[in-house]
């Protein structure tokens, strides 16, 4: 797999129905890849939590706005970035939902960073090693 | 559940829940369920919550079929130590109704 590179990038609005269309491209990218099936699950649930995030979060109150995910790959490492142009990070406010979302992606993740988007926004880059690298017995 | 679950499918989780308020027992057969995400959790969590506010009995049905993905969303969460979770249905309904804390 070294060297080999793949890149995608989908816009899709910011409706839950969208989440699933965002999973079922992220898992297609990394089939493509030949991620370890461990490893898919993990990057399918991310990115859910990820866009979970932008369309609970990122424009409420405004009932529209987009999801931006590119996903590019080199070596054995998968970079995910989903992107949004809302209100940026702020307090989450309590509700039904158990403040999971990020947890699980740091759990899941390499690698996690959450900057301020180009124009506004909010940008969660995620990275995934595609394959398990079990410890010498 | 069958498939895939995630804040699309929530609410009518949700509500399902909701209408099942004053049954005898809640159980939720998982080993059909392909993909859920903490969207869906908290719609569990609160059920069970509920539940135990009713003295509803609340299980959970995940097997060795299970799908991989939904066993590692429940160890990295820590719920597998919060629900009742039995191997099949029939293990959960005799489990709840010999009295398996809800």
């Amino acid at each position: 797999m070294s060297g080999r590179t793949a890149d995608v990038a989908l816009v899709v609005p910011a409706v839950p129905d969208s989440i699933a269309v965002i999973r079922q491209t992220v898992s297609g990218v990394c089939e493509a890849l030949g991620a370890d099936p461990r490893v898919i699950g993990d990057v399918k649930l991310a990115a859910t939590e990820a866009c979970t995030n932008v369309v609970l979060h990122a424009y409420a109150g405004t009932g529209d706005g987009s999801i931006e995910l590119d996903a590019s790959a080199e070596g054995d490492e998968l970079l995910l970035l989903v992107r949004d142009h809302g209100a940026g990070m702020t307090p989450a406010p309590m509700g039904e939902g158990l403040g999971l979302g990020l947890p699980l992606i740091a759990a899941l993740t390499s690698s996690l960073t959450i900057v301020e988007a180009d124009g506004g926004g909010t940008e969660v880059s995620m990275t995934f090693a595609l394959h398990d690298h079990p410890t010498e017995p | 559940m069958s498939g895939e679950h995630d804040l699309s499918t929530a609410p009518e989780l949700r509500a399902r829940l909701h209408e099942l308020g004053e049954t005898s027992a809640i159980i939720i057969d998982l080993d059909e369920t392909t993909f859920v995400d903490s969207s869906i959790l908290g719609v569990l969590v609160g059920g069970l919550r509920r539940a135990r506010e009713r003295d509803v009995p609340f299980g959970l049905v995940l097997g060795d079929q299970a799908h991989p993905a939904i066993r590692r969303i429940f160890e990295l969460t820590g719920l597998h130590e919060v629900f009742p979770i039995f191997a099949t249905r029939a293990e959960a309904q005799a489990g709840l109704s010999e009295g398996e804390p809800a």
